[in-house]
């Protein structure tokens, strides 16, 4: 029976990776922000198996008092799945802006590190766990103009999965990453129809990746048979990045 | 919309993008023309002409643009 701690888990990608791997008597530990009626439906089609949490993951006190309940209710999660990211904003860098980058990194960055700190010793301890990060396929080799605050989010967790992966090696724990092309997601929902549609014209399957193509790679990686992989960037791009 | 006040409204709008507030457009002008202006670029442009005249271009439509005289004749026809 499996534990998974899912972060951004009312996403998209996240509601249909619970439907995915959910098997009864699982417990699923799912945190949303502000946006958490998916997660409450989930919870009442598997009994309660899933757990809704609202937190504001840009609130250090707020990710902080989270990792304390996820410790004091339940077990050692046996899987841990990091989804969240602010939207990406298309803006040259003499506007960076820094404010909302700090932002930005406490929620993709921060509450990814302070979770694995509080939950890897204990599944170190196991000799088994599954972490796995949400990336982007734009970290493949050349990144687009005008994205500096997310790409050097992305690569500030690429670079955690990665020292954790080494780190953890020897324990059991698995650390991975997928990197998908644009998904269509209402994470796009602020994206203009012409770059989404620009993006699905250059991409060489000529479309953006979609929901079903990322959850079941995720699903892979977050299985038993997957051990031998880890500190794996996983492109998701029909051929556009690898 | 006057084919000047577009002209005027395109211009700034180019001027922005590429952060340039000398810049002078001509119709004729073409992404050669203008160092910076590569494919992302022309995107975050039609994407402001967009917004700014609330229109709402098509991809097959802008794909074929040659210069930016043909891309204000669009603007044109879609403000009407």
């Amino acid at each position: 029976m499996a534990t998974y701690l899912i972060t951004g888990a009312s996403s998209d990608v996240g509601t249909a990776l619970i439907r995915r791997v959910y098997k009864s008597g699982d417990t699923i530990i799912a945190q949303g922000s502000g946006d958490i009626e998916k997660l409450r439906a989930l919870a009442e089609e598997t009994n309660g198996a899933v757990h809704p949490y609202d937190v504001d993951l840009t609130s250090t006190d707020a990710m902080d008092a989270f990792v304390a309940e996820i410790r004091e209710k339940f077990d050692t999660p046996t899987h841990f799945v990091h989804l969240p990211a602010l939207r990406m904003v298309n803006t040259k860098f003499k506007n960076f802006d820094e404010e909302r980058f700090l932002l930005d990194m406490n929620v993709q960055v921060l509450s990814a590190l302070h979770i694995c700190k509080a939950i890897l010793p204990a599944m170190a301890k196991a000799k088994t766990g599954r972490v796995l990060f949400m990336l982007t396929s734009y970290i493949i080799g050349l990144p687009p103009k005008n994205a500096t605050a997310y790409i050097v989010a992305k690569n500030a967790l690429r670079g955690l999965a990665q020292s954790l992966a080494t780190e953890y090696a020897a324990s059991g724990i698995t650390v991975n990453c997928v990197a998908p092309y644009m998904m269509e997601t209402k994470f796009l929902s602020d994206t203009p129809d012409l770059i989404v549609e620009a993006s699905a014209a250059a991409n060489p399957m000529k479309r953006n990746a979609q929901v079903t193509d990322v959850v079941p790679a995720m699903a892979f990686l977050l299985s038993e048979e997957a051990g031998f992989i880890t500190g794996a960037v996983l492109p998701i791009t029909g051929g556009a990045a690898y | 919309m006057e084919k000047q006040q577009i002209f005027e409204e395109v211009q700034e709008i180019f001027r922005t993008i590429f952060d340039d507030e000398e810049l002078e457009i001509t119709r004729e002008m073409t992404a050669d023309d203008i160092e910076d202006w590569d494919s992302l670029e022309q995107i975050n442009l039609l994407v402001a002409m967009e917004k700014h005249f609330n229109i709402k271009f098509k991809l097959e439509d802008v794909h074929d643009l040659a210069n930016v005289g043909e891309m204000m004749d669009l603007i044109e026809r879609l403000v009407g």
